[in-house]
């Protein structure tokens, strides 16, 4: 089998980085295979993915007028196709972004990120990179509906893009880069945040790709089962391949690397001490958005008591977000009735809230003496984020972006603590400072109430579950 | 098929192009302009000659076009993906402005942001693309797209003359731009409305009137005492506001590191 | 009898060009008031006539004010003096003059936005793409209407999470600051990292082209209105030029 991309990276530094993203690295992919880059957040598995896929290094469009080189720099050599380009300190090629995106594709960790936004059904989503190299109609129209046969996402065409649930956006944008063919796609994180019924989904539909002789390269926070059926697996960490092989040779190395491996399932979390009083009461609870016609939920009956976690499970689009909203004071019920006392809610996107220059300042936002109140310095410290303090929250991996969010609900001591699909986006360190959060406010007497698609993960932390069904499908 | 891969160096003929287009662009506008002034006959103290009101609006509106056709083949992915955004943000952000009634319209944060992160030109496309996009919203806005693309113009130049690397500086820059904008922009309100947008500023245009100017001179007058407050406060808040952003984030716009816009700060 | 769907999106735009320069050139108030009404008639056709009356309304309504003072109180022309108190005067050929403006602006008004009532965005994007327009401005327009919900959502999410956090502004200024703070720095944050984010897939999907671009939504178009079309825009130039043309070259011609 011939190597559809082959690539040689010596170091890539992003502009005006003081360090380099990537050294020392040889990834070599050979037709229809599956590759897996595992590695934990900030380990340089997207950059990798985005020099693969030509996105990096970005051309500039010519020195700066100071003199001042500040681009990105990139030494090593990429191969594509029997293509050679080669980037060194005095010859940076701009890539043709257009044309490599031909060859090799990429699939950025949000979805949305690749979906133009602009089109009005699914069928124009994927005719957009044809639309813009000016393809006739008809070659348009037989290209788009043969691979949404391939790939078994026919009934999506017609769908608004506005309307696709979170893995129906992964199925489109995987089929828009199979669109143009090329030898390769680079999927970053395929399978993150998704609820079980879609993660196969995706799955399903990236074997049909492979079916159709296309390699698939993996990124991966967790050794998953894409990963396990890898061909290679590369680990990284701190921007260097610590191992590379078959998935059974480098699933120690992986887990060394802070990779997620197996379920992640922590050891059981027992109830606090102070087990007893229920400090949140859901009693026949009706909840209905203002626009809605349906409520979301009804007769909900559940409770969270001082010492104890309780899990609400169910499919995306069961109502859990609804749930979590109202306990936290957001939406009012309609009937029935609730109490909660001092409740603390870590929503699901964290880029909702952060808006301070640092670490602390968010975290210490609103605190008396702000940032230099001590409880921020504990906070910080228990979460694992004591020497990123003074970073801009922006420039952290998504993994301790989260834990910043959370780190700034935890500061106030809810009695109740909400948590929404807190697992997603969490690396392995992520997660075990999540789980000794929850420790942590179980034995001060707190209730915990979590959302989670991750059962394993409910099943070790929480002491009782609630199952929520999805709401039967109507209208707007 | 062996497309190539790279790209040869960057290509001088679309810029010869897009000159011609922003001189015939800025003639037609500054013809405009000096011809209202000058002319200002008898007829038209009372602003309600139709063909000049017709000439005027088509004549801005076709100068803001043109700008439009120069500038928009330049700009590069990252200014095409932050334009909508800065659209968007003018709008929602203007809204929420005007719902805690403080009496200043904001609505030009989005454009002044490209100004600022993607340069004079995105600046430029942003006002007058917005301009087209709220005229679905309300027609009457469509010629004064000229003064919004003077203000994105005028924001990318401050950038680019280092007035964004001193934080108060910014808002003299948006003092310069308020007064411009607001001199280009009165003989549309003029001419064309024969009066303002709103009643307060239509009561101080009256104010003027009966003290005796003319219409344009009252007009230009009423936006240059809101207009300069108005844009310095925009240019100070988008200069906060980038600074609020991580530095990695900036440094992704050719432009802020090209022009080192934000001053020396190092990425992390 | 008025199917929007069938149409061509350029051709109410160009109607409506011409209509209004028309009218605007005119300047009688009988015919704008007729042009106005026949506008209403064919929103209330298409089911449209509330969305539009509210939405002219709100635009009209402060500029019909902005300019009755400014022409009907404040006004220096006339003879007709009605009442004066001061420096003003309130004459009867100024509130005409406020008039005649006040309906050159309602025809400019209701015209447009029953344009943009009866226009589906999407059908005008494809048309602007199939136009010699920059395929640029079909993308940012499209982007910027389809991202409007989404900022405003995302504005609404932020101010629940601002609540949740118990971040509270004060008043005056600086509770003013606090607040456009808390909300305008998350939006800004997020919607500028998505923009940086999105760029270089965009290019990846070969935006902007190099050549034209083709479009796989088909437009409605027929060769009736394609006609219609042709007249309209010439309309929207000869038009004016006949009216405010023509008295003047009458005199000249029968001297």
């Amino acid at each position: 089998m011939s190597g559809v991309v082959r690539a040689e990276i010596g170091s890539f530094r992003y502009a005006a980085a003081g360090v380099d993203a990537l050294s020392g690295l040889a990834v070599d992919i050979s037709a229809g295979s599956l590759t897996g880059i595992v590695g934990a957040a900030g380990s340089g598995k997207s950059t990798l993915g985005a020099v693969l896929a030509g996105l990096l290094p970005r051309g500039s469009r010519g020195p700066a007028p100071g003199g001042g080189h500040d681009d990105d720099r990139l030494s090593g050599r990429l191969g594509l196709d029997g293509q050679q380009v080669v980037f060194d300190a005095d010859h940076a090629p701009r890539i043709d972004v257009a044309a490599w995106a031909r060859r090799v594709g990429m699939l950025p960790q949000d979805a949305r990120h690749y979906l133009s936004g602009v089109r009005a059904t699914v069928r124009e989503e994927l005719a957009f990179s044809l639309e813009n190299a000016g393809t006739p109609r008809s070659r348009m129209l037989a290209a788009v509906e043969s691979v949404a046969g391939e790939l078994g996402i026919a009934h999506l065409l017609d769908a608004s893009p506005e309307r696709l649930s979170g893995g129906q956006e992964r199925l489109v944008a995987i089929a828009a880069l199979a669109v143009a063919d090329p030898g390769a796609v680079v999927l970053d994180e395929p399978l993150a945040g998704l609820d079980a019924d879609a993660r196969a989904e995706v799955d399903g539909l990236i074997s049909r790709l492979r079916e159709r002789g296309t390699a698939v390269v993996v990124m991966s926070h967790a050794f998953d089962e894409l990963v396990t059926r890898a061909r290679t697996v590369h680990v990284l960490s701190g921007g260097r391949a610590a191992a590379s092989g078959a998935p059974s040779e480098v699933r120690g190395a992986a887990e060394e690397c802070g990779v997620l491996v197996g379920t992640g399932a922590p050891a059981p979390v027992p109830a606090g001490p102070a087990a007893g009083e229920a400090l949140l009461e859901f009693e026949r609870v009706r909840l209905r958005y203002p626009s809605a016609a349906a409520p979301a939920v009804d007769g909900l009956s559940l409770h969270a008591d001082a010492g104890t976690c309780a899990a609400l499970l169910g499919p995306n689009g069961s109502g859990k977000t609804t749930v979590l909203k109202a306990a936290a004071g957001l939406l009012r019920p309609e009937g029935g009735r609730l109490r909660v006392e001092e409740p603390g809610l870590l929503l699901q996107n964290p880029a909702d809230q952060l808006f301070e220059r640092t670490v602390e300042r968010e975290v210490g936002f609103g605190l008396r003496g702000g940032r230099r109140n001590p409880a921020v310095a504990e906070v910080l410290g228990r979460l694992g984020l004591a020497g990123v303090a003074g970073t801009h929250p922006y420039e952290l991996p998504a993994s301790q972006r989260r834990l910043v969010a959370l780190a700034s609900v935890l500061v106030r001591r809810p009695r109740v603590l909400l948590l929404d699909e807190p697992t997603v986006a969490l690396d392995a360190g992520g997660r075990r400072h999540l789980v000794d959060a929850i420790r942590y406010a179980l034995e001060t007497g707190a209730a915990v109430l979590l959302s989670t698609h991750d059962e394993p993960f409910a099943a070790a932390v929480a002491h009782r579950t609630t199952r929520l069904e999805r709401a039967a499908p109507n209208g707007p | 098929m062996s497309h190539p891969l790279t790209l040869p160096a960057a290509d001088q003929t679309r810029r010869g192009r897009g000159r011609l287009l922003t001189a015939l662009g800025i003639v037609l506008l500054a013809g405009t302009y000096a011809a209202l002034v000058a002319t200002q006959p008898a007829g038209l103290v009372d602003g309600i000659g139709q063909g000049v009101a017709l000439a005027t609006f088509g004549a801005y509106l076709a100068a803001a076009l043109l700008l439009l056709a120069a500038a928009l083949p330049q700009l590069p992915p990252a200014a095409l993906t932050l334009i909508p955004i800065a659209l968007a943000l003018n709008i929602v952000l203007g809204q929420f402005v005007g719902s805690v009634m403080i009496p200043l319209y904001l609505d030009s944060i989005g454009t002044v942001l490209v100004g600022f992160l993607a340069g004079r030109r995105a600046g430029a496309a942003t006002g007058i693309l917005g301009t087209l996009v709220w005229s679905l919203f309300n027609p009457t806005v469509l010629p004064f797209a000229a003064g919004a693309a003077l203000v994105g113009f005028l924001a990318g130049t401050a950038a680019r003359i280092g007035a964004v690397r001193r934080v108060y500086l910014a808002p003299v820059a948006g003092l310069v731009a308020g007064v411009l904008a607001g001199v280009v922009s009165a003989p549309v309100a003029a001419f064309v409305f024969g009066g303002t947008a709103g009643v307060g500023t239509g009561a101080l245009v009256g104010a003027f009137r009966a003290m005796g100017d003319s219409l344009l001179g009252a007009v230009t007058k009423q936006a240059l005492l809101s207009d300069p407050g108005d844009k310095a406060i925009v240019f100070l808040v988008v200069a906060l506001l980038v600074y609020a952003l991580p530095a990695r984030l900036t440094s992704r716009f050719d432009f802020v590191r090209r022009h080192r816009v934000l001053g020396r700060r190092a990425a992390g | 009898m008025l199917s929007a769907a069938r149409l061509h999106p350029f051709t109410p735009l160009a109607v409506a060009a011409a209509v209004v320069t028309t009218t605007t050139a005119l300047g009688t108030w009988w015919v704008s008031l007729a042009v106005v009404l026949g506008c209403l008639a064919l929103a209330a056709a298409a089911g449209v006539l509330a969305r539009l009356a509210v939405a002219s309304l709100a635009i009209l309504a402060p500029a019909w004010g902005s300019q009755l003072i400014i022409h009907g109180l404040a006004g220096r022309a006339g003879e007709h003096v009605i009442a004066a108190a001061g420096p003003l005067r309130v004459t009867s050929e100024g509130l005409e003059t406020a008039a005649g403006l006040g309906a050159r602006l309602a025809v400019l008004v209701v015209a447009g936005l029953l344009c943009a009532l009866l226009v589906d965005t999407h059908d005008l994007v494809a048309a602007v793409d199939s136009s010699p327009a920059p395929p640029q401005v079909g993308y940012l327009v499209a982007a910027t209407l389809s991202l409007l919900p989404q900022l405003a959502a995302r504005q609404r999410a932020i101010g629940e999470a601002q609540t949740l956090r118990g971040a509270r502004a004060g008043r005056g200024p600086s509770g003013w600051w606090t607040r456009l703070r808390l909300r305008a720095v998350p939006l800004v944050l997020s919607s500028v990292h998505d923009a940086a984010d999105r760029a270089p897939h965009l290019a990846a999907r070969g935006f902007p082209p190099r050549s034209r671009v083709t479009r796989l939504r088909r437009v409605p178009d027929s060769t009736a209105q394609r006609r219609v079309r042709r007249l309209a825009l010439a309309a929207a130039v000869v038009g004016p030029v006949a009216v405010l043309g023509v008295p003047v070259l009458l005199p000249a011609g029968g001297a």
